[in-house]
């Protein structure tokens, strides 16, 4: 139904464009793509059949033989430009089918199978598009040719424009032809909207591209400048290549950098309250025999929070230590513990100062809810037999922690989770693997 | 692929989980005040536990690795994370459950036998292993290796296949 519309809507434009005096006929074509559509029954009814001029028969012949391969170049040239900057061609001529001279019929017919071999596989609508461009540009072509209305110089004006503007596209580029117009199509003059609409046709909707570009901003379409857009469009571009790129990966490795840190912290702190702990404990039970009352007077306050501490900065200590020999690699881990590396063999003194400290957890309760009168927990002559062990047990892990902050202190940089796990493939990131090595 | 501000989020909520977690192993025996304090922290540390799964696994989910299909190369690079993180939760449950069961009463009592001791020393080692590896998975999990495909990926899924 739409295609019958539009094949009815050329005749009338071909007829304006023909009915022009013949000093302007030149300039024909570039009138006809200004031309609304109308269709030619609908004319029929206000405006009355006009009479094309008449071409001579000999000019046919000479149309038929002489230049079908020039025109076919110029074709071919017009869609290969088309194509390769990707743009979608405007309709804006639609030459008749019915009423063309039987020259461009003819003509049609001969480079019917050249065209279907240049024809490229497209949406419907494009390719009636560019069948009927086709056909427009033929009948200029040969009136041009044929020395009809030909004016030499205005066709070189006619093309080296087109030239030119070819020139500043390229230059300009590829922003233009992601804007997806030509400047040539660009249509500024404003008296140029058809002022003949035919009333019986079908509403066909008129589009031509204009000069502004119609960017969303705030759910509104509001109307930009195709140069300031792209000058915008540039600046974004440059400032994205700027930014410095913060991967995930930067995330973990940062993060990783920040537990070591406060894991360095923690064997350090750890030491130095494990032997303030013993010192405590040793000042408060005296020489043998212990004073057993005043160590459990003095020190049941202090027994639980401590052993809590205890347990919280081994917790982090053992990870850290894990951490530094990537404990998760396990014929890794244990291949340096045997060979009595400094790092695993702190990270196996923490682990079990951790177990030490644990298993005297039942004791540090039974300190920690001691009164005089509790005779069930501390029952008289046994509490030497339970803080003698407890006391050993604090020393010995206050010697192992002591010995794995001197062991990590040897080699504190030592961290084989950062190499294995951030750095193991370097060939996969050679601008890390730079980095790491610097 | 995995996005920088994303997963500098779920990062911070799973190390938030995991230091509460250890917050409540150190020091949940010094806060007895009151019964259901402890009922409290420890319904807490177990739905975190939890969230850190359902976070950990939903990590692996979003990976290019699983969208692949190859969970199974996944499982076999974490699955110490997943069966320690399974066993932990067990351990902490039967921990709790236990400890209230006999503090319930009385919050100050002396509850300790040998059962329960080695069961709360059992349970606060995994606890360091669990905080080791899970902290270990999401920081690997941030690789982009794990959410692109690669040479990596191909080598392992070739190694794996054998």
């Amino acid at each position: 139904m739409g295609e019958a519309v539009c094949a009815a809507a050329h005749p009338s434009k071909s007829l304006c464009a023909r009915s022009q005096p013949e000093d302007s006929l030149p300039q024909a074509p570039l009138r006809a793509r200004t031309t609304p559509p109308a269709s030619q029954q609908a004319d029929g009814a206000e405006c009355p059949p006009r009479a094309l001029p008449p071409i001579p028969s000999g000019v046919k012949d000479d149309i038929l033989l002489s230049h079908p391969k020039k025109k076919r170049s110029r074709s071919k040239n017009l869609r290969a430009s088309a194509s390769s900057e990707g743009l979608a061609e405007p309709v804006l001529h639609r030459p008749s089918e019915g009423n063309e001279p039987p020259t461009a019929a003819l003509k049609e017919d001969s480079e019917a199978p050249v065209q279907r071999r240049q024809k490229k596989p497209r949406p419907p609508l494009e390719r009636e598009t560019s069948f009927t461009q086709k056909k427009t540009s033929s009948p200029s072509l040969l009136q041009n040719e044929n020395g009809i209305n030909v004016d030499p110089a205005e066709e070189a004006v006619t093309q080296k424009p087109r030239r030119k503007a070819r020139k500043t596209k390229q230059a300009q580029l590829q922003y233009a032809n992601e804007l997806g117009v030509e400047d040539e199509d660009i249509i500024t003059d404003e008296q140029r909207v058809p002022e003949q609409q035919c009333r019986f046709t079908a509403p066909t909707g008129i589009s031509q591209p204009v000069g502004k570009v119609f960017v969303e901003k705030s759910r509104r379409f509001q109307a930009a400048d195709r140069s300031e857009l792209i000058k915008t469009t540039e600046n974004i571009d440059v400032t994205v290549d700027m930014k410095p790129s913060w991967t995930t990966r930067d995330v973990a490795l940062s993060v990783h950098r920040a537990f070591r840190m406060i894991g360095l912290f923690s064997h350090g702190f750890l030491a130095g309250c494990a032997v303030w702990n013993v010192v405590v404990i040793y000042a408060l039970a005296g020489e043998q025999p212990l004073n057993v009352s005043n160590l459990l007077q003095q020190y049941k306050t202090l027994a639980y929070p401590f052993q809590s501490l205890l347990y919280l900065l081994l917790a982090l200590s053992t990870v850290s230590a894990f951490d530094r020999i990537d404990f998760a690699k396990t014929s890794v881990a244990i291949r340096n513990i045997f060979a009595l590396d400094p790092t695993a063999l702190a990270s196996f003194l923490y682990f079990t100062a951790l177990i030490l400290s644990l298993s005297q957890q039942m004791t540090s309760d039974r300190i920690h809810l001691y009164t005089p009168a509790n005779s069930s927990l501390w029952a008289a002559g046994i509490e030497e037999q339970i803080l003698q062990p407890w006391i050993v047990v604090n020393l010995v892990v206050a010697l192992l922690v002591g010995l794995s902050w001197l062991f990590l202190s040897y080699r504190p940089g030592m961290d084989l989770s950062e190499e294995l796990m951030f750095f193991c493939d370097v060939e996969e990131y050679p601008d890390k693997g730079i980095k790491a090595s610097s | 692929m995995l996005q920088t501000s994303s997963y500098s989020l779920v990062l911070a909520l799973q190390f938030l989980l995991l230091t509460y977690d250890l917050f409540v192993n150190a020091f949940s025996e010094l806060l007895r005040m009151a019964p259901v304090i402890q009922l409290v922290l420890f319904i807490i540390q177990d739905i975190a536990v939890l969230f850190n799964t359902i976070i950990v696994f939903l990590m692996f989910f979003s990976t290019f690795v699983f969208q692949a299909g190859l969970v199974s190369l996944l499982f076999r690079k974490f699955k110490g994370t997943i069966i320690l993180t399974a066993v932990y939760l067990a351990l902490s449950i039967a921990l709790h459950v236990w400890v209230m069961n006999l503090r319930w009463k009385n919050s100050q009592s002396f509850v300790w036998t040998n059962g329960l001791q080695a069961l709360f020393v059992l349970q606060r080692l995994a606890a360091v292993l669990y905080c080791y590896f899970y902290k270990r998975t999401a920081l690997r999990l941030g690789d982009p290796r794990f959410h692109r495909d690669s040479l990596w990926l191909r080598k392992e899924f070739l190694q794996g296949s054998r």
